[in-house]
């Protein structure tokens, strides 16, 4: 019997074991792949260089047949789109959580809630077609009316769309760490005088901002690493611009258009997207870590 | 005495229920004499707008979502026929040209076309996939031959979608339609030759190079096969993982290791699984590229910390005099976790399994690292398969700008979010049911 113990114990430590090992393998496969990427192109044209183009020559005599690997305007890309999807999120994430928390009857938010909720379980795809069917005429149209010309596949078209995107989550998010903050403190404030407003802006957020911008960090994580949307919505060139209105490129869109069909696996064009895929986990693993750490340091402890 | 008292108590607290509360600063029927006191109700409302506002907006995302995939994608669910008078000439049968005898029947039906160019746009009418529909009356009924008889051909993409819409204009931009075509359909709607029918195509077909013969039953198959293989793997790690974690690992710096790994795992974007996938599985274990097999296996690994934390979640929600109970009875701590914790934890389990696999189901970016874009029109038969999912069959007819796939795209996105919901309701049924509540 205690034989028996022994190996179900031991299995499920094996079963522990591979889900770990998961993570190291994670790690290592796309580190390697980064490090022999390394190996071929120096870091510094990497993370400096402004010029991306993978394409590699057909013939090896070919004038620039190694292609070239500056991933600074895709990354400038992925912040751009990161940043008007976050444009879109925050006021609307935090807004919707405020109201569904403090405003809202508790009838009203038992159904709103999980209602919007759903627009967090849609697939990625749904909302790439969305862009692309739906979103890109419609701010071709309104920007030629203005007089702008936007591009089919704009920034502002993906990142508007990862915004709508993210919403729910920040909403979800911020809305769990607003209802948490102890009724006695906007009782306090309440009791003193202040409105509700006031004591949404001065006592509740205050006390909620730790857990608030953990929300927004887990929210640009999302975006960072968000893929179909963009793969379908913004462009494949990699333009250094900062103008929304513009195509740019973002690092998930590079992994798969350099990675997506048949390919040798050895060129330093499939390595690329390695290296690309290394610093997007590092990104995300940064910006997560620090939402924990935001979270457990400046929590205020009220109970 | 004591009666009385209730009955003042009473009565002194009905009186204070029927007033408004004074202390409320919303009753305020009056308008503030201050200023400042204007301004500052002036800005609450404004703030409380505000809040309105974005809400509505959010719920305007999501009816607009819906909206236009069910307006872009309920034509896809029918199609346009044509009845055609076809003569199953024998000569013909024999020699198997029936593209001729479609051709001939077109003919008939619009006498006096001598020109090439409107010859062909004359047989562009109709389906590419009409000589195999008449290939497949005549195996079924060979007294066919010889006669001649009424059939009612599916019409081509860019005709049914004319049909069905009147997008007279979109379809002629396309390039898809003509304006003599555009007089012969109206013709054969006129005197009633065509009609319209239940698209049974698109639940029968694999993914086809023509709008009006693709479908998602291969990707919808592929889809299942791919959960399936997911499942396989990620439940019992998963749950394996999180009864070793909560019940019988010491807390150490081990596990807090192990347990910020698994939650950072929980948040790497989706497609470094991918990578990981196309590194690994691929290159280095040298598992079949685009099979539902790698597939399932990097969805596994993508919601395995999922389930890893739901469980945990779950186990941590039965109280431990449940435990106690079973070992107090001489349980083994084996016997305690399995014969009893992990039967009150199911429900959970299952409600976060399901859920996980909810997203599994959505998931595309890291299909397509490992080659499961690729052009599919046949259903996968074994796990080695080359295979699609629903997700990547709509990224792929997405892609494609013609005008009959934008249709197909949103009937695709139909089915798999009929899917998703059918996912989800399933888990809320299971925790309605099932879930005790301690």
């Amino acid at each position: 019997m205690a034989k028996f113990e022994k190996l179900i114990k031991a299995s499920l430590l094996a079963c522990t074991m591979l889900s770990v090992l998961v993570t190291g393998l994670i790690v290592l496969s796309v580190f390697s792949e980064t490090l022999r990427f390394f190996s071929h192109i120096p870091l510094s044209d990497f993370f400096f260089g402004t010029e991306w183009s993978p394409q590699m020559a057909m013939r090896d005599d070919q004038a620039g047949s190694s292609g070239t690997f500056g991933a600074v305007p895709i990354f400038m890309g992925t912040f751009l789109v990161t940043l008007i999807a976050m444009a879109v999120a925050t006021p609307l994430g935090l807004y919707a959580a405020i109201f569904l928390s403090v405003y809202a009857s508790p009838r009203f938010k038992a159904w709103a809630k999980p209602i919007l909720e759903i627009l967090a379980g849609v697939p990625s795809v749904v909302y790439g077609y969305f862009a692309v069917i739906t979103l890109a005429p419609i701010l071709r149209a309104g920007g030629e009316m203005v007089g702008l010309s936007i591009a089919s596949e704009s920034a502002l078209t993906a990142g508007t769309v990862m915004g709508i995107m993210i919403t729910p989550y920040v909403m979800s998010l911020s809305e769990d760490v607003i209802s948490s903050v102890p009724k006695s403190l906007s009782f306090g404030s309440l009791a003193i005088g202040a409105t509700q407003s006031e004591t949404i802006k001065k006592v509740i957020l205050p006390a909620a901002l730790p857990g608030i911008v953990s929300a927004l960090l887990l929210g640009v994580s999302r975006g960072v690493g968000e893929t179909m949307v963009v793969v379908m919505a913004a462009g494949l060139a990699a333009n250094l611009t900062l103008n929304p209105l513009e195509s740019v490129t973002t690092a998930t869109v590079q992994i798969v258009t350099l990675l997506v069909g048949d390919h040798e696996f050895d060129s330093d064009k499939t390595l690329a997207a390695f290296a690309l895929g290394f610093s997007l986990f590092f990104m995300t693993l940064l910006l997560n870590i620090a939402a924990l750490i935001i979270v457990k340091r400046y929590r205020e402890q009220y109970d | 005495m004591i009666k009385i008292f209730e009955r003042r108590t009473r009565i002194a607290m009905n009186r204070v229920k029927k007033k408004k509360s004074p202390f409320i600063y919303k009753s305020y029927s009056k308008k503030p004499k201050h200023k400042w006191l204007r301004k500052r109700n002036a800005q609450e409302q404004r703030f409380k707008r505000t809040g309105v506002f974005c809400i509505l907006i959010a719920f305007f995302f999501l009816a607009s979502l819906v909206w236009n995939i069910f307006s872009n994608g309920y034509s896809a669910f029918t199609e346009a026929q044509i009845n055609l008078p076809v003569e199953f000439q024998a000569e013909l049968i024999e020699d198997d040209a029936y593209r001729k005898i479609i051709q001939n029947s077109l003919l008939e039906l619009f006498p006096g076309i001598e020109d090439r160019k409107e010859k062909r746009e004359l047989f562009s009418l109709i389906s590419r996939n009409a000589p195999h529909i008449l290939e497949k009356i005549v195996e079924e009924d060979p007294t066919v031959i010889g006669r001649k008889s009424m059939v009612w051909i599916p019409a081509s993409s860019a005709v049914s979608i004319f049909y069905k819409q009147h997008l007279y204009e979109q379809a002629k931009r396309s390039g898809k339609i003509s304006t003599s075509q555009v007089a012969w359909v109206t013709d054969l709607a006129r005197t009633q030759n065509m009609r319209l029918k239940f698209n049974a195509t698109f639940f029968k077909n694999g993914d086809s190079r023509e709008a009006e013969q693709a479908g998602v039953l291969a990707s919808t198959i592929g889809s299942f096969m791919t959960i399936l293989v997911c499942i396989a793997m990620a439940f019992p790690l998963g749950v394996a993982t999180a009864i070793y974690l909560e019940e019988f690992a010491r807390k150490s710096w081990f596990t807090d290791f192990i347990e910020i790994n698994i939650n950072n795992l929980a948040a790497v974007p989706s497609i470094i699984f991918g990578l990981l996938g196309l590194s690994i599985y691929l290159n280095i274990f040298g598992l079949p590229r685009s099979s539902s097999l790698v597939g399932g296996m990097v969805l596994a690994l993508l919601i395995l910390p999922v389930i890893v934390i739901a469980t945990r979640n779950a186990l941590q929600a039965v109280p431990p005099s449940i435990r106690y109970a079973a070992a107090a009875l001489g349980a083994t701590p084996t016997q305690v976790v399995f014969h009893h914790t992990l039967i009150y934890a199911l429900p959970g389990i299952m409600t976060g399994v399901i859920l996980s696999i909810a997203r599994a189901f959505g998931e595309t970016a890291p299909l397509l690292m490992i080659g499961m874009v690729a052009f599919i029109a046949d259903v996968p038969k074994t796990f080695t398969d080359p295979a699609t999912t629903l997700p990547v069959q709509v990224y792929l007819w997405a892609n494609n700008p013609e005008l009959g796939f934008v249709e197909k795209t949103a009937a695709a996105i139909m089915v798999l979010l009929t899917f998703m919901v059918l996912i989800n309701l399933l888990a809320i049924y299971i925790r309605r049911r099932f879930e005790i509540k301690w």
